[in-house]
């Protein structure tokens, strides 16, 4: 996976991961197994799959209520925590469901320490991340 | 001039509101109806509040210290962004916004 060595490379990188749209767990990496293991990416995959549902409904509510556009689909989901903070991407889903492909490819996270994090960096380097086959 | 006004001077910030802790609408300027504005404090606050739900639950579940309290929050869509810190809450383009340093501004005002 090369995006997420990629996104270890990013300052402040602790981790990074993908899962499923369900939440549970597929490829991580860990850069500090004494502060974050497989066990708490798990449990945070899942929060964070709850996230995107969540707002995927409240996006929609959002612009059907006020006819404001482009909050939906839901693209990233940023908790900033008070050490810690976890982005999580749809980009590569979003993508395919606009070219029409059925099976979708696997969120992607990285778990960041926030006084190195550079937000902008991980939406960039997010961004031009390509499709996975 | 209401100081969480000088946050629509950050390039791709369209709109800024601030809430108080129960929800109801303080002030809010930019690019949004006034109806608008009061329904996004609402929207800011109830998401604030789950939030935190999740990072103490996070924190319980794994031990893992440094979740909680949250500072903020983004959810980024197709081409509008809302990022959310204490009782602030603004609208993005998120088009070229240099969104650390709105992170940063919003941590400041909000300290106000």
């Amino acid at each position: 996976m090369a995006i997420l060595d990629e996104l270890m490379r990013l300052p402040g990188a602790m981790a990074a991961f993908e899962f499923r749209g369900s939440g549970e767990l597929l490829e991580h990496r860990i850069a500090h197994p004494d502060r974050i293991n497989p066990a708490t990416l798990d449990l945070l995959a899942h929060m964070c799959s709850a996230n995107m549902s969540i707002a995927a409904m409240q996006t929609r509510g959002w612009e059907q209520v006020t006819a404001m556009q482009g909050f939906y689909p839901v693209q990233e989901f940023t908790l900033v925590g008070f050490d810690w903070s976890v982005v999580v991407s749809a980009l590569r889903r979003e993508r395919c469901k606009q070219a029409g492909q059925s099976k979708l490819p696997p969120f992607t996270g990285i778990v960041l320490a926030n006084e190195s994090a550079d937000y902008e960096a991980v939406f960039a380097l997010l961004e031009r991340s390509e499709p996975a086959a | 001039m209401s100081m969480i006004r000088r946050l629509l001077a950050l390039d791709g910030v369209n709109v800024i509101c601030h809430f108080r802790d129960d929800g109801s609408f303080v002030e809010g300027y930019g690019l949004m109806s006034h109806d608008d504005m009061v329904r996004l404090a609402h929207f800011a606050h109830d998401y604030r509040r789950m939030i935190q739900g999740n990072a103490d639950q996070l924190a319980m579940f794994t031990g893992m210290r440094g979740w909680t309290p949250p500072r903020g929050w983004i959810i980024q869509g197709a081409t509008q962004s809302v990022c959310g810190v204490g009782n602030l809450v603004c609208v993005v383009d998120p088009t070229g916004a240099p969104l650390n340093d709105i992170l940063l501004e919003l941590r400041e005002v909000s300290h106000w």
